[in-house]
């Protein structure tokens, strides 16, 4: 009876012990895309790893929190290169989203109607 | 009264946006421009269709709305705008950040999509819109934007609302075809994409093209590499590998996919000749921790038993 505890306590620690060294901190295959040869070649200052994908999953779920149809999110992920999925990840509430003209209400659209009578804004139809 | 006043007084002393250079395109419009009026929020999908369906793509605005559009946003972002041309086949090409780079496009028959600031730096209202014309004589541009087909912009409204947007603007190109003033750096870019999209063929076929036109382009030859890899001809992409080596032997991340390649096809050995050349030759640290990767699992695979 002992025995055999020991043996499989013995055989569960090995298990563990194999996993842990076999798994790469980094899990990487394959070759190197040429979007991220591109990628550093613009952005000679930044010293950011150039890790692959691990933006993925933290984009997909914003997507779908966002409103989003979690059908359609899988084959827009696929389309972007590593680095926009960067960027995606690290601005996506904030970067330009590109909308409605007239997306305007209330006190704030009588102040772009003078800003816009004076020429500074264009948002009204008009040549 | 007196910001009225400033602000006239600029607008008179300005100078026309679009400078006449050329008689012969003076004036162009490209009336056949197909138009896709925007249900609300969905500049994003009607612009992106108007310029797709110009470059031949059989698609419409609703068909991109899932593409695209981000409920929360309210609208469209610049990264999944390029991404969505590149699941049609098209090298989303983003232009220089000046306006002739427009107007030479739509003199070569292309028409743009621009994002725009209609509002304040900071009061930003974001929209895309479509160049689709311009008039040098009276300095206007024209545009389909929202429910209006033809929307005439002086060239200083337009300059303006581009500015605050980052002078951001793309083409949507066949692969192979090029954009009326191609910069290396910029198409490759977009081919690389097509690539990271697994757009292969379309890579492909822009990345020859490339190749075909300015014959020193490393990056266009990797690319050549990389897709026949992705599309498992080996040998071929060994081929490529090599070729870009014999004009750039310095070329470490050429180096690294090389010696994976040679993994591959069953001769570790020389993977890792190539790989510890590979590494030796790296000068951008930002690659490091992959070559090492690269360079483990040669290792491992040599000290596998047989």
């Amino acid at each position: 009876m002992k025995n055999s505890f020991f043996q499989r306590m013995a055989a569960l620690v090995m298990t563990i012990a194999i996993l842990a060294a076999g798994t790469p901190v980094v899990g990487y295959a394959g070759i190197i895309d040429t979007a991220t040869v591109v990628e550093s070649q613009q952005r000679e200052a930044d010293l950011a790893t150039l890790s692959a994908g691990l933006n993925r999953a933290d984009v997909q779920e914003r997507m779908v929190a966002m409103g989003v149809d979690p059908a359609a999110v899988e084959a827009r992920l696929a389309s972007m290169t590593t680095g926009e999925l960067r960027q995606m990840a690290e601005q996506m509430e904030q970067m330009p989203a590109g909308g409605d003209a007239l997306a305007v209400i209330g006190i704030v659209f009588v102040v772009l109607l003078i800003l816009e009578l004076v020429g500074v804004i264009d948002i009204f139809k008009r040549t | 009264m007196l910001v009225c006043a400033a602000v006239l007084v600029g607008c008179a002393t300005r100078p026309p946006v679009l400078a006449v250079r050329d008689a012969a395109h003076q004036r162009v419009e490209l009336a056949a421009t197909p138009f896709f009026p925007q249900e609300r929020y969905h500049c994003g999908p009607a612009a992106l269709a108007t310029v797709l369906a110009a470059s031949g793509v059989n698609v419409t605005a609703d068909q991109l709305v899932d593409r695209v559009y981000l409920p929360d946003r309210r609208g469209s972002l610049q990264p999944e705008l390029i991404g969505a041309s590149r699941s049609y086949d098209r090298l989303a090409y983003r232009l220089e950040p000046d306006i002739r780079a427009i107007t030479a496009e739509l003199a070569a028959g292309r028409p743009v999509l621009v994002l725009q600031n209609l509002g304040l730096k900071r009061l930003p209202i974001w929209h895309y819109a479509v160049v689709v014309g311009f008039d040098e004589g009276t300095d206007h541009l024209v545009l389909r934007s929202g429910t209006t087909e033809r929307l005439l912009m002086s060239g200083h409204r337009f300059i303006d609302a581009w500015d605050r947007a980052g002078r951001w603007g793309i083409v949507t190109v066949m692969p192979g075809d090029f954009p009326a003033e191609p910069n290396q750096d910029r198409y490759l870019e977009a081919a690389a994409g097509l690539e990271s999209a697994g757009r292969y063929d379309a890579a492909m076929k822009a990345y020859d093209a490339a190749v075909a036109r300015w014959p020193g382009a490393g990056t266009a030859l990797l690319g050549i590499g990389n897709v026949h890899y992705r599309r498992h001809a080996l040998e071929e992409a060994e081929q490529a590998y090599r070729r870009l080596l014999e004009l750039d032997p310095g070329h470490a991340v050429a180096r690294n996919n090389l010696a994976q390649v040679l993994l591959e096809r069953g001769d570790a050995e020389a993977a890792l000749k190539e790989i510890t050349a590979a590494r030796a030759a790296l000068s951008d640290k930002r690659f490091f921790e992959l070559l090492r990767d690269t360079e483990a699992e040669i290792r491992r695979s040599l000290a596998a038993p047989k």
